[in-house]
């Protein structure tokens, strides 16, 4: 008796012809699954598209759409407190953004070159903001600034963002890092470059594409940030995001509707640049960018 | 000798934890002379190779390169370059932008640069390609970028480090010719890492055979394969019958069969154990010479590849003996034999070597 | 002679430069020491603070905020926060599954734009979007309409102010921490395993069953946490879907700070959260161990 069960000769069909038929059977399009997906992309964007739908009616209401109209845009821009607080916010994600990623890529090559106690240490520190909920880290970052007798503000709200924000440029970075080839950084050594020169002249420019991506990632995330904008933010003049909160929270104010729609677009366009940057450097994009895979 | 070597290693050991990947080694390298260092992989010849480059620092012993010790120097004040197995090329740089790195870094004017980058990717054949990037190249064009960049700061001594063994066999053996005339041509000191001991054999005048974090034998090809030293080399290098038995009297009493007269060895004591060693092309089949040591098999394999026919002859039960036959307009029909005959074959007593 | 040599390990310290990781590593590390982990320690230790007459913090030893954690009012916030967390939960790993494995089987050379499709919304601003979302789900809106023009709902069913608009605004918030690890595990899922799957158990369910999901389970495992940190921190669906019957441990948490100002009981709730948090992530990473140490094996 054997183990594997052969074909018997009998077998009307050919193995070959059945073998089709699996495929054709597993790649068959099963309805059910693509149904549920579909409706799942139209919840996913319905929210998105009420929003931008009801920015441009004419009327207040958010259930019946008046006419195309342009004045909620129009009030946004005319909205001094809003303006100024969109200006905080760009000058909050720009801070941000160049504090954390200047600090994130230095701790990312670091982490994956440097094997010490010290290292695995620090590995171990930079989690800590990527497993703590963002209300835990508000809350700290308040107590912290309260009890140092740091009076809240545009600064310290730019702190908070910076700390919350180098985990994520390390851990898209790590992954990178630790893809180069260390014989290239050795090459520009043998070469006559110094260490730090062999970092400056060869590893950075081969990961620029992925600090330029994670950058754009981080000013559209601080952007839209608003938890621990709202625990670390002083009155005057708040970030737009805490503004948006507040407006939502205390009734309908088609305004928002117009900032809401105009920051969905902006931060969809800077998370696709994200995405793209790798494949205008030829390489292989994206979604990896997100995930730090 | 009493010139200077290019490169000398004084009892220079490597100890990860608690294993040694280099283990005092004693290395003479002279300037002019293509060096292999030769072995199977874990053998320590990569570890040795970059502590020449300053890559590694010896944990133990010293590096001199032209009679400077420069043990502890990094790898950007040692006048060496590298030929990396990954070539390790810049891809965010142009091919010449590649090649002129090393110059650039050094302070040569900017139409020197220019100048040497043109001349050495001429040498590599690479001419037309200055403004290409990396990964436009195929595998071995990019080996010869990292040829020409580490070859046009003109180093006393070039590292390679497995260069060849990411080509395909035919590109690999047009390569190590071009290497080997390139070698010639700017009569620079090449110490050349390989596991392949064809290409070893092929392109070196002095091979190190190493195994284990030891130099096993060192000596010009010829040398380390007619005579090698130690089993391991006449395993590692080619095909040999390895015969293991006891010495006494001039003679090795086989294991499993007879005893081999081998001639007196006074540096072997009486009664130790040993092995004798026999390259399968050095032993005879017929046109007997008078002074040969004679024996008798019987065949058990015939296999035929080509320009040669090896026989598997079994010279007592549990030892058979392997017979490399040139097939050439010479030979004869009736010198051909099949399985089960009984035949005579013999050597000439100097090819066949005991090993202690 | 060798005696009379300079010691040669002085003069190798660092000759290859490594010391720079760890001058590079320094400032990232001590900025987040500084001001990340120096503030929770802030937190812990004024969760047994006390309050002066005004009610601004004072450092102390007063066990009276971890003993209002007691209080029937805050277990019971806490139960809720829980079960709302591990809901939306198993309701993410149920849409997120067929979502993710549609795309990666059947997506061919779209997938990857599928999945684009995918993040890059839920990765835009999350206040906009879950306010479009209660939008969506309110009175008037599409979602009940359309369920009552097929007779599914009748003219009192309501989604929101309710634990089903909690529910619905938190899976609607983080599904997309369901569908990447997923995705990827699917991804991955070499389509022969199916095919051999087919072969050895016939039916597609039956390959599922005893294929297809263990081979993403740590897929799943890592998504349920991806969810569950932040479903169980929110406090914006709680606020936006549920109103004050529903509120969660981050609802009280801002209450304390903003509303209450009741600062060491915040704190210790903050560290009640933080525990519970603590809890889920170690039990992840104790299967995660056990099932490397299996595959391993």
């Amino acid at each position: 008796m054997t183990l594997v069960r052969m074909p018997s000769a009998t077998a009307p069909a050919s193995p070959t012809s059945r073998t089709r038929a699996r495929r054709a059977r597993a790649h068959r399009r099963p309805r059910v699954l693509i149904a549920v997906t579909g409706l799942f992309f139209a919840l996913l964007y319905l929210p998105i598209a009420v929003v931008a739908l009801f920015s441009f009616n004419s009327q207040k209401s958010l259930t019946v759409f008046d006419g195309f109209s342009l004045r909620w845009y129009r009030a946004f821009v005319h909205d001094d407190v809003l303006i100024a607080s969109l200006g905080t916010s760009l000058r909050i994600s720009l801070v941000a953004m160049a504090g954390s990623v200047i600090l994130g890529v230095a701790l990312a090559l670091g982490l994956v070159r440097c094997r010490t106690r010290l290292g695995s240490l620090a590995g171990l520190v930079m989690l800590v903001p990527l497993i703590t909920p963002e209300i835990v880290t508000g809350v700290a970052s308040m107590l912290l600034f309260k009890g140092l007798g740091v009076p809240l503000s545009t600064a310290t709200v730019m702190l908070a963002e910076i700390t919350f924000s180098i985990s994520y440029v390390t851990v898209i970075l790590r992954s990178r890092v630790a893809a180069l080839n260390p014989e290239v950084e050795e090459a520009a050594m043998d070469l006559g470059a110094t260490r730090w020169q062999a970092v400056r002249l060869v590893t950075l420019p081969a990961l620029l594409p992925a600090v330029l991506a994670s950058a754009v990632l981080i000013f559209a995330l601080v952007f839209d940030d608003f938890v621990l904008a709202y625990f670390t933010t002083g009155v005057d003049p708040q970030p737009l995001s805490v503004r948006i909160y507040s407006a939502i929270r205390f009734g309908v104010q088609p305004t928002i509707n117009a900032v809401g729609t105009l920051m969905l677009a902006g931060s969809i366009a800077l998370i696709a640049l994200a995405l793209f940057i790798p494949r205008l450097f030829g390489r292989r994009g994206g979604l990896d960018i997100l995930s730090g895979k | 000798m009493d010139a200077t070597p290019a490169v000398r290693l004084d009892g220079v050991s490597k100890q990860f934890a608690d294993s040694y990947a280099v283990h005092r080694l004693d290395l003479d390298i002279e300037a002019g002379h293509f060096y292999s260092l030769l072995g199977p992989s874990g053998c320590g010849k990569t570890t040795t190779l970059r502590m020449i480059g300053g890559f590694s620092d010896p944990t133990e012993g010293s590096v001199l390169l032209a009679g400077e010790d420069v043990t502890g120097l990094p790898p950007n004040r040692r006048n060496v370059n590298t030929v990396f197995q990954s070539y390790a090329l810049f891809d965010h740089l142009s091919i010449a932008d590649n090649v002129g790195f090393g110059l650039k870094r050094r302070g040569v004017a900017r139409a020197e640069i220019r100048q040497r980058v043109g001349e050495m990717l001429e040498l590599v054949q690479l001419a037309g390609f200055a403004d290409r990037r990396p990964r436009t190249l195929s595998g071995g064009q990019r080996q010869r970028v990292a040829l020409a960049r580490a070859l046009v700061n003109r180093p006393a001594v070039l590292l390679l480090d497995e260069p060849l063994a990411a080509l395909d066999l035919k590109l690999r053996r047009q390569m190590q010719v071009e290497l080997k005339q390139i070698q010639r041509e700017v009569g620079i000191t090449f110490v050349f890492v390989t596991h392949d001991q064809d290409e070893a054999l092929t392109m070196s005048d002095r091979i190190a055979v190493m195994n284990e974090g030891r130099i096993e034998q060192c000596g010009t090809p010829e040398d380390i394969y007619e005579h090698p030293a130690t089993r391991f080399v006449a395993s590692f290098m080619g095909t040999s019958n390895l015969m293991t038995g006891t010495y006494r009297d001039g003679e090795v009493a086989l294991e499993k069969g007879p005893a081999l007269p081998v001639g007196t060895r006074s540096d072997i004591a009486d009664g130790s154990a040993v092995s004798v060693s026999v390259r399968p092309e050095k032993i005879w089949l017929s046109d007997f010479e008078p002074g040969m040591s004679m024996l008798s098999g019987v065949i058990r394999e015939t296999v035929y590849s080509g320009p040669t026919t090896t026989y598997l002859i079994e010279l007592a039960p549990g030892l058979t003996l392997s017979v490399l036959e040139q097939n050439t307009a010479r030979a004869r029909m009736e010198d051909r034999w099949s399985g089960g005959e009984t035949v005579e074959f013999g050597w000439r007593p100097e090819h066949c070597l005991v090993l202690a | 002679m060798a005696l009379l040599r300079p010691s040669s390990r002085t003069r190798r310290r660092d000759a290859n430069g490594t010391r720079i990781w760890t001058w590079l590593m320094l400032p990232g590390t001590l900025w987040m020491t500084g001001f990340l982990i120096a503030s929770l320690v802030l937190v812990a230790v004024l969760a047994v603070g006390t309050t002066d007459e005004l009610g601004n913090p004072r450092f102390g030893f007063d066990l009276a905020g971890i003993r209002a954690l007691a209080d029937p009012a805050y277990t019971e916030v806490l139960a809720r926060s829980l079960g709302y967390a591990l809901l939306t939960c198993v309701i993410c790993l149920l849409i997120a599954y067929p979502v993710a494995y549609t795309i990666a089987l059947y997506g061919g050379r779209y997938k990857h734009a599928l999945i684009a499709a995918i993040v890059v919304p839920f990765f835009a601003n999350y206040l906009v979007r879950m306010y479009g979302w209660s939008v969506v789900l309110s009175d008037d809106g599409p979602v009940l309409s359309a369920l009552r023009a097929i007779g599914l709902a009748d003219a009192g069913t309501r989604i929101l102010n309710s634990g089903f608009g909690v529910v619905a605004g938190l899976v609607y918030g983080f599904v997309v921490f369901m569908i990447i690890p997923l995705y990827a595990a699917l991804e991955r899922l070499d389509v022969s395993l199916i095919e051999a799957g087919r072969d050895l158990y016939g039916g597609p369910v039956r390959t599922f069953f005893f294929v297809t999901l263990p081979a993403t389970r740590q897929g799943a495992a890592a998504g349920l946490v991806l969810v569950f940190l932040p479903a169980m921190g929110d406090f914006v669906s709680a606020q936006l879907m549920g109103g004050p019957d529903q509120i969660m441990i981050g609802n009280l948490i801002q209450d304390k700070f903003f509303q209450g100002q009741n600062w060491p009981l915040g704190s210790a709730l903050t560290m009640l959260l933080m525990l519970v948090l603590l809890v889920g992530m170690l039990g992840y990473l104790r299967r995660t161990r056990k099932d490397e140490a299996e595959a391993l094996r």
